[in-house]
């Protein structure tokens, strides 16, 4: 797989590492703090996550297809607060 | 008493040098020179503040790489002091500050006629000169270390490395140009040796 950094240009992922899921949203009261942490669906299809280009170390939210490896939109993460 | 004295030396000091690998009558596919320690700067962005590439580049006798988005790296030939820190800091002033890296990262040299085909093996960036044309340079992974890569020549690059993974990656490129004939030229060297020039 191959992945655009808005910066450096089109990498292989070697140079990236994946980061979970972007649509998590940081939750405001404690007990719902380890489901935020620990609980995770393994979505089959296109899936909002972010990667971390590793080298110029910038976060990267991605949407990805899980069964094909195709890429929609890839952004820098900063840039875009996702899931909020 | 300390338990152990600390030396101060060049990391690729003691590394090694000479001639490896099939040497082809042309001469050596690949020559790698050890660059002296003499000046690294890394110069990281506010927010906002644009591209400083050219204001940086139009400093005298440096060398601007950039390293991921408004961050650069300046090498210099010209040792390290306080003042070329403070001038930089004043050239910059609430854009950008500065760190000295002089002792954190260093420099190597790769020229020769192989030298796109020995980082070819390690990169994923598209070394056609006519994408990464000279004076161009990018961050990349060679095999697993960050670096970051420019082009100074044709056949000429320039990489740098986090001074603790230097050894280990002065020793990984040899061997990943044993096929083509390495010559290892030490820092003292840089200019002097019959093959030690890097040219562009």
């Amino acid at each position: 797989m191959r992945l655009p950094c808005p910066y450096c240009g089109e990498r292989d992922s070697r140079e990236f590492t994946y980061r979970g899921d972007a649509t998590l949203t940081r939750p405001a009261v404690e007990s719902e703090m380890a489901d935020y942490v620990y609980q995770r669906d393994n979505p089959l299809g296109w899936h909002k996550e972010y990667w971390l280009h590793t080298v110029c170390r910038t976060w990267l939210a991605v949407e990805r297809d899980t069964r094909t490896h195709a890429l929609g939109p890839v952004s820098i993460a900063r840039c875009e607060r996702v899931g909020s | 008493m300390p338990d152990f004295n600390l030396i101060h030396k060049a990391v690729l000091a003691d590394v090694r040098y000479g001639i490896f690998g099939n040497m082809p009558p042309e001469g050596p596919g690949i020559r790698l020179q050890a660059c002296p320690e003499t000046c690294l700067l890394h110069v990281l962005g506010a927010p906002g503040c644009g591209d400083l590439f050219t204001v940086l580049t139009a400093r005298p006798a440096c060398h601007v790489r950039v390293a991921g988005p408004s961050q650069w790296l300046i090498a210099s030939e010209d040792p390290i002091t306080d003042v070329v820190i403070r001038d930089l800091e004043d050239l910059l002033g609430e854009r950008a500050v500065v760190s000295d890296q002089t002792h954190g990262r260093i420099r190597i040299g790769i020229s020769g006629p192989r030298a796109s085909a020995l980082l070819a093996k390690g990169t994923a960036i598209d070394l056609d000169p006519a994408q990464f044309q000279t004076g161009k340079s990018a961050m990349t992974l060679i095999g697993h270390i960050t670096v970051n890569l420019a082009r100074i020549g044709h056949d000429a690059f320039e990489i740098i490395v986090l001074r603790g993974f230097a050894e280990s990656l002065w020793n990984d490129l040899i061997h990943m140009g044993l096929e083509y004939g390495v010559d290892c030229i030490p820092a003292h060297l840089a200019g002097k040796h019959p093959s030690g020039k890097i040219t562009g």
